[in-house]
């Protein structure tokens, strides 16, 4: 995307070094003078370093006052954050989820206030909306809370600091709410979601017309730079996907011809049927563990697999000018070249 | 056996018990309050001393909700009850919690209006107001700090009469509501313990209750009392506690809610006072947190820097620059009270979320932030093995130390084991504090907020006690 005149010349982002990190730091590093990111660990600093001299990170946890004073340090007023940073599968306990989604969100909001930034632009997700009650419904802007197990819970908690901070005027904000991505510089566990369904292996619930949104990569980061540069989000929240949902059918059938596309050989029959009452027991023991504190990211994606999550785009593109350029056979194609560059088995 | 008679049994003077006796002595009635612990003249012990704690508070301040991790909590057990040990904070249920609950519990007449006027009743009874001069040290500092990190605070309103030299006297119930009670007519019988409530075995109306009599000379009598109505207002643990001894069971003693609460000590590089409570709150993360300071004798001192560390010699020997700070969560979970047969003291839990661990823990980073920048040198969490902190980068650290079995939390405001409303799945009582299939039996105390409140919870008590108790007098 261009820059535009508009746009603060410095750049703040949290969770640069996680999936939608590394694209929007590559897409802000060119045009920002300066592109401020917080990373978790030191390994991750220096290939982020490399993209762009605008580029300086900060190693820390987001939980950590003192780290957040640092990436916050005369950064000034003209600058954008993009609160990035966020846990979706903890490693073992759910209390991660809180700590980082909400304990985060609040010590970045507190120090965009004390920074006096022009904006902070939160992502979230749909999880504190559940899941939609019929395949066809889709939801909007005005789509009641609903939040879906911890991390649900915990993205529903943050947006509610966010939207607090605008209302008191401590910060300007816009709330991005993201559903599943995919593209570049996926995490490892993403390409065993490509590895199933070349093998004919990943599970279809039920009849697969339940509808999916999805979001590339290189489209949310267009979302989030709108969301950035529109006066009249200010203090809203859009939903930023794909031009439509998809039945969970049609893109394990996508996948499967962008993995042929891609020179990959398929095996197996497409997917592996599973009736819904497996997600439907799933889902009950994600609960059951999470209620224990403890969480396991394959059941609770099994669990979440039988529903329909999908929402309607058409207000940010009416108010903010998202316009989704890339579709899911060339996005899909592109994340399994990116695979296959990095070395990555399929 | 001795046996007396009253038009109304109040069984309990603290919040509730004092605006309910002084409500109906005042329009005329016959009033009998039984309080189980002692009555103290009000001057006898220093305020927020160890001696008073050991005096006022049942089982000597020294209780504890099971669960894991567990709470330890403290209740008065005397005449005027916890009024008598608090800090005497007032703040008025928020409207949006009040139009919550009406709306999820069905209450009558409960919108914000109708609380607001029973509230400036009580407030201009009892004297509510901030500070005449100057904050003291240990409230100044918490004001320091959070406006130096251009964080919200504010100087809560307390139940405290000024004289002309600006020395103030907290407004308890037994300087207050109890003395008009009794000089409308109302009797107070001190170290009386109800056993158990009599309801009529046919259709489960009070009719009095029977109750064990301390004499000073240690002897001890049964005392039978005959009422036309029973009020019980003797807070969220013994309330529901009596209820279910006397066989009163549905809906009684679950839902407990309490605010869990962190601490830390701190030390300065000069004198802090110890003489009273801070009444600054930092307010920015209310009402999901809130940030203040606690009582801080010498006595409290060492017990906090001893939850963080045992090297505490030189920090206790430098006792003068160190006060005692806190944050307090409203809590997702919730808890119950049990009365177990054969036993006195009932059975406490409490389940804390992971979402409540991770918010005790952000509590007390943030603490540790304000109190840095106030300018304090050492931070003492109320973490097992700390570890202590001097500076920012010392405190992040606390997030990952915060764990079930290192958190020592503890906590002084319990509520909602009974829960008033129309929706008798929820509630234990009417939307007045009626229980339900209990004609003449009634709750007025912390255990009828549906919900913690978030704030310090005695004037919600006194103002919903209040509204019931003239609600009650209009069907005397």
């Amino acid at each position: 995307m261009s820059p535009s005149s508009t746009d603060n010349p410095t750049a703040v982002i949290t969770g640069a070094s996680g999936w939608l990190g590394q694209n929007l730091v590559r897409a802000l590093a060119p045009t920002r003078e300066r592109v401020r990111c917080l990373v978790p660990d030191a390994d991750s600093g220096p290939p982020l370093e490399l993209i762009a001299p605008s580029v300086e990170t900060v190693v820390g946890d987001v939980r950590d006052p003192a780290t957040v004073d640092r990436l916050f340090a005369d950064v000034g007023s003209a600058a954008s954050v993009f609160h990035a940073a966020a846990v979706i599968h903890p490693r073992k306990l759910t209390r991660e989820f809180f700590d980082v989604n909400v304990g985060g969100t609040q010590m970045v909001l507190d120090r965009a206030r004390r920074a006096g930034v022009e904006r902070v632009v939160h992502v979230s997700s749909n999880s504190p909306f559940g899941a939609n009650p019929t395949p066809d419904d889709r939801f909007d802007e005005d789509s009641p809370y609903n939040p879906y197990m911890g991390y649900g819970q915990s993205k529903w908690e943050a947006e509610t600091l966010v939207r607090t901070a605008h209302e008191r005027g401590d910060v300007a904000a816009v709330i991005v709410r993201a559903p599943w991505f995919y593209g570049p510089y996926q995490p490892s566990r993403q390409s065993q979601f490509f590895t199933a369904i070349r093998k004919g292996r990943f599970p279809l619930i039920g009849d697969g017309t339940q509808r999916r949104s999805m979001v590339y990569t290189e489209n949310l980061v267009q979302g989030l730079l709108c969301a950035d540069r529109s006066e009249k989000a200010l203090g809203n929240a859009y939903w930023v996907a794909d031009t439509e949902p998809y039945a969970l059918a049609d893109i394990l059938a996508t996948v499967r011809r962008a993995l042929e596309a891609e020179g990959l050989t398929l095996s197996g029959r497409g997917s592996l049927k599973v009736p819904r009452v497996v997600s439907e027991v799933a889902e009950k023991v994600d609960g059951f563990l999470q209620g224990k504190g403890r969480y396991s990211q394959a059941v609770h994606v099994l669990g979440e697999m039988k529903d329909t999550i999908a929402c309607d785009i058409g207000r940010a593109r009416d108010e903010i000018g998202y316009d989704p350029a890339v579709s899911l056979f060339e996005g899909m194609r592109a994340s399994i070249r990116w695979c296959l560059d990095h070395g990555e088995t399929l | 056996m001795a046996s007396i008679t009253t038009e109304v049994l109040v069984i309990g003077s603290g919040a509730g018990g004092a605006v309910t006796a002084a409500r109906l002595a005042e329009s005329g009635h016959d009033v009998l309050v039984v309080e189980e612990g002692p009555w103290f003249d009000a001057d006898e012990h220093e305020p927020f001393s160890l001696p008073e704690m050991v005096a006022k508070y049942r089982h000597r301040g020294a209780q504890v909700a099971l669960g894991n991790p567990a709470v330890a909590f403290g209740e008065g057990r005397c005449v005027g009850g916890s009024t008598e040990v608090n800090s005497g904070l007032f703040h008025r249920l928020p409207d949006h919690l009040a139009e919550e609950w009406q709306r999820t519990y069905d209450i009558d007449d409960f919108d914000p209006a109708t609380l607001a006027r029973y509230a400036t009743r009580v407030e201009t009874e009892l004297g509510v107001s901030t500070l005449p001069t100057a904050p003291p040290p240990s409230s100044a500092a918490l004001e320091r700090g959070a406006t130096k990190l251009g964080w919200r605070n504010v100087e809560f309103a307390r139940v405290f009469r000024y004289d002309e030299q600006g020395r103030g006297t907290k407004q308890t119930m037994s300087r207050t509501l109890l003395p008009k009670a009794v000089s409308a007519g109302a009797r107070i019988l001190p170290d009386c313990r109800v056993l158990r409530l009599r309801l009529h075995p046919g259709d489960g109306r009070a009719l009095g209750a029977r109750c064990e009599r301390t004499h000073p000379d240690g002897g001890r009598e049964i005392l039978d009392v005959d009422a036309d109505h029973v009020v019980v207002c003797a807070g969220a643990v013994q309330t529901p506690a009596l209820l279910q001894r006397s066989g009163v069971r549905r809906n009684i003693g679950r839902g407990l809610k309490l605010h869990p609460t962190v601490k830390i000590a701190a030390r300065f590089p000069h004198p802090v006072d110890h003489g009273d409570v801070p009444m600054h709150r930092v307010t920015e993360f209310a009402p999901h947190l809130t940030i203040g300071g606690s009582a801080s004798r010498k006595g409290q001192i060492a017990m906090a820097l001893a939850e963080a560390t045992h090297d505490i010699d030189d920090a206790l020997a430098d006792w003068d620059n160190v006060a005692v700070y806190y944050a307090a969560i409203r809590s997702e979970g919730s808890g119950r009270v049990r009365a177990i047969p054969g036993l006195k003291a009932p059975l406490i839990t409490y389940k804390l979320t992971d979402a409540d661990m991770s918010r005790l823990a952000r509590g007390l980073v943030h603490l540790g932030e304000v109190l840095l920048a106030a300018g304090a040198t050492e931070l003492y969490p109320s973490l097992v093995g700390g570890p202590v902190a001097r500076r920012l980068d010392d405190i992040g650290q606390w997030w990952d130390r915060s764990t079930r079995s290192n958190s020592n939390l503890m906590t002084v405001h319990l509520t909602s084991t009974v829960r008033m409303g129309n929706d008798r799945a929820l509630t234990g009582t009417d939307s007045y504090g009626q229980v339900w299939d209990h004609p003449h039996l009634h709750v007025n105390d912390a255990s009828l907020l549906p919900d913690a409140p978030g704030v310090n919870p005695q004037a919600a008590i006194m103002t919903i006690a209040s509204r019931n108790t003239e609600h009650l007098i209009t069907s005397l």
